[in-house]
């Protein structure tokens, strides 16, 4: 275990020695959330006294400095167990209100949490959002089930969504994760995760926390770790997730930057890892999954396509330093035959493989590189839609398992790229590179 | 007839003897601090191109785009070995005016002295350029990225407005570093980027009411380019 502990606050400090140590921990990180957090503590409380009525536990809100009483909410949040048909909760239930130290965003949120665990020497923790409209008790079960009985590390969560819900999970996160890792984990950014205590304490380990895992990044960030470091991974279904309308301060740039920063920065550290796997497996899910009705989504996709044909006009001497020749000749035939944007399941995946590489040869400053790939997300997602809308959910997850095909079959690319030495990266936008085809003078991965 | 020999031809013989033994010594010197001063150049110039080979200096040139903006200057070497000739031809100049001064002849002496003042400032402003020149280029992109991300129509006018504006000022520093028309430039620069600023804000405010409305009102209320809100979830 680290000898740098993460620092906590006096208070939490003295809560923790009078606490002394716990079975469970579930920490809910927050961010001006006083309209829902109230509803996740009454479930997260129901769900720990209906199915772990004798374990110790406590639930800890990590929160970034809220102005309109979020901690205040948590800490007044009461539950009548009597309505819930629970008689026999014979723990406390321990509430820690705590702010955290360190950058800005959810991944420090949860380094605290990490820490109260770690200290509590908790057997297993679940972390869950503080925007959930749709938590119930039973996730709290789900998520710490498999970990106390039946002996997993990690547990992703499995929802339903709407097909254009999570896109970035959709088109990015999960073929990418898949295709490197060999785990079909659905949800890898899901934002609820279980996972044992000693998971937890591999996680204080990492020197990552003043990197993009510290913000968005933390998400993808665990899932990929997890996995990277042997841990035995499961999912469980949680049914449909619903949570807050998103926030329209929120900045898609910088939220694709910290995930997808996060992601490439995970296999700069796990190239030794991901090289080897050559197919991927299926992940036990846990649960009785059922149909449920999600919420619809208004998607404009001309706003996309517009920012994309942007970018290519823009940014394509940018473009052209990251991508293959092939890749970028391929990028303006497609879009100057269609009248909307057209980036196919093969032509995204030599996309986010080449940023990928691009990535590890440092080719452009990384901060650069990453908020560069917005538009061609966007155009992605706008082709996904087009693509898609006349299917059902169904009949679209089938469209992503065929794209998660993609990635994996053009795996071979990847690690060809990331091998090839740089020697005079992009020096000029028309000199030549040395394309998918260039062959020796490879450097091995670890 | 001896007397005459003498006085003729033997003394200003001797005095020519008298002022060259005066002057070998400084001519030596002179030799040898010329050859002692190539030998350091020659030296410094393998020892740090080959560092910085090893550091990667040309590697980061690259990723900075001092590379290509060499290339698009006409210069085809690479940044290390440029740096390497570079300090060659400056340890020259200085074993050079060292070499002159050890003649020790005042008008000689007084151009060296005036040389070697100078030198500093060149460094400086030779500096100055370069530093603006791969701060400009750094901006510019990160400008011209983020504008393409806000969905800003005119984001390359942005970034080159940028990446001019930081070198008009680099350049202004380096002449100002130099002594050349002091005034002249600050004033000129002062006078030209004033000018550019008011009318730039005279423009928004008269001619483009409606995009400075449109703009603002995407900033703020965070509306997307058709107007329409979108409720697709990323995450």
């Amino acid at each position: 275990m680290s000898l740098d502990r993460t620092p906590l606050a006096p208070a939490t400090d003295t809560c923790l020695r009078e606490i002394g140590s716990a079975d469970i921990v579930v920490g809910i990180p927050s961010y001006n959330n006083a309209d829902t957090v109230g509803h996740v503590v009454r479930a997260v409380s129901a769900g720990l006294a209906k199915y772990f009525p004798d374990r110790r536990a406590v639930l800890v809100n990590s929160d970034g400095g809220s102005s309109d009483d979020t901690s205040g909410v948590v800490a007044r949040t009461a539950v009548d167990y009597r309505h819930l048909l629970i008689a026999d909760r014979q723990s406390v239930l321990h509430r820690i209100v705590t702010p955290y130290h360190g950058a800005p965003g959810k991944g420090s949120a949860i380094r605290t949490i990490f820490e109260i665990a770690a200290r509590l020497r908790a057997e297993a923790c679940a972390v869950v959002d503080a925007d959930l409209r749709s938590i119930s008790p039973e996730w709290i079960d789900m998520l710490l089930r498999p970990i106390l009985d039946e002996g997993y590390d990690y547990v992703a969560p499995f929802y339903l969504r709407h097909k254009y819900d999570g896109t970035i999970t959709n088109s990015l996160a999960y073929p990418l994760t898949r295709a490197l890792y060999g785990k079909r984990i659905r949800q890898p950014i899901g934002g609820e995760f279980g996972f044992s205590g000693a998971l937890a304490s591999h996680y204080l380990d990492q020197h990552v926390w003043e990197s993009e895992v510290a913000r968005f990044g933390i998400d993808i960030w665990m899932t990929t770790e997890a996995i990277a470091s042997g841990a035995n991974v499961c999912q469980s279904f949680l049914g449909a997730k619903i949570h807050n309308p998103k926030d329209p301060a929120a900045d898609l740039s910088a939220m694709l930057r910290q995930v997808v920063g996060s992601l490439f920065a995970s296999m700069e550290q796990h190239t030794g890892v991901w090289s080897r796997i050559e197919e991927s497996h299926p992940v036990p899910v846990f649960g009785f999954p059922y149909e449920v009705g999600v919420e619809p989504v208004h998607v404009n996709v001309e706003g996309m396509v517009s920012h994309f044909r942007q970018g290519l006009r823009d940014l394509a001497p940018i473009w052209k330093q990251l991508l293959a020749e092939d890749t970028m000749q391929r990028l303006y035939d497609a879009n100057h035959r269609e009248q909307a944007a057209c980036i196919a399941d093969d032509l995204w995946v030599r996309l986010v493989y080449d940023a990928a590489a691009a990535y590890h040869h440092q080719i452009l400053p990384r901060e650069h590189l990453l908020k560069s790939l917005t538009p061609l997300y966007l155009g992605r997602t706008a082709s996904f839609v087009l693509a898609t809308q006349g299917l059902t959910s169904a009949e679209a997850e089938q469209t992503i398992e065929q794209l998660c095909r993609t990635f994996e079959t053009h795996k071979p690319y990847l690690i060809e790229r990331w091998n090839q030495r740089t020697r005079q990266p992009a020096v000029s936008a028309s000199s030549p590179r040395t394309g998918a085809s260039a062959g020796g003078d490879h450097e091995r991965p670890d | 007839m001896n007397d005459l020999i003498e006085q003729a031809l033997l003394a200003p013989l001797e005095l020519l003897g008298r002022h060259l033994l005066e002057v070998l010594p400084n001519l030596v010197a002179m030799g040898i601090l010329l050859l002692g001063g190539l030998l350091a150049a020659w030296l410094s110039n393998v020892s740090v191109e080959r560092l910085l080979r090893v550091i990667g200096l040309d590697h980061l040139s690259n990723r900075l785009g001092v590379t290509t903006a060499l290339l698009r200057a006409g210069i085809k070497t690479d940044p290390s070995r440029l740096i390497g000739r570079t300090l060659y031809w400056a340890v020259v100049l200085f074993a050079s005016i060292a070499a002159l001064s050890a003649l020790n002849l005042a008008p000689i002496n007084q151009f060296a002295h005036s040389m070697l003042a100078y030198v500093p400032h060149l460094v400086t402003a030779g500096v100055i350029l370069l530093a603006g020149y791969v701060c400009s280029n750094f901006a510019s992109q990160a400008i011209l990225i983020a504008a393409v991300n806000a969905g800003l129509p005119p984001a390359r006018l942005i970034a080159n407005c940028s990446r001019w504006g930081l070198q008009l000022l680099a350049g202004a520093m380096a002449l100002e570093q130099l002594g050349i028309a002091q005034h002249i430039v600050v004033v000129g620069f002062g006078i030209t980027w004033g000018g550019i600023v008011l009318a730039a804000a005279i423009a928004f405010g008269f001619g483009a009411t409606d995009l400075a409305k449109e703009f603002l009102d995407r900033r703020v209320v965070r509306r997307n380019r058709s107007g329409e809100m979108d409720d697709l979830r990323h995450w």
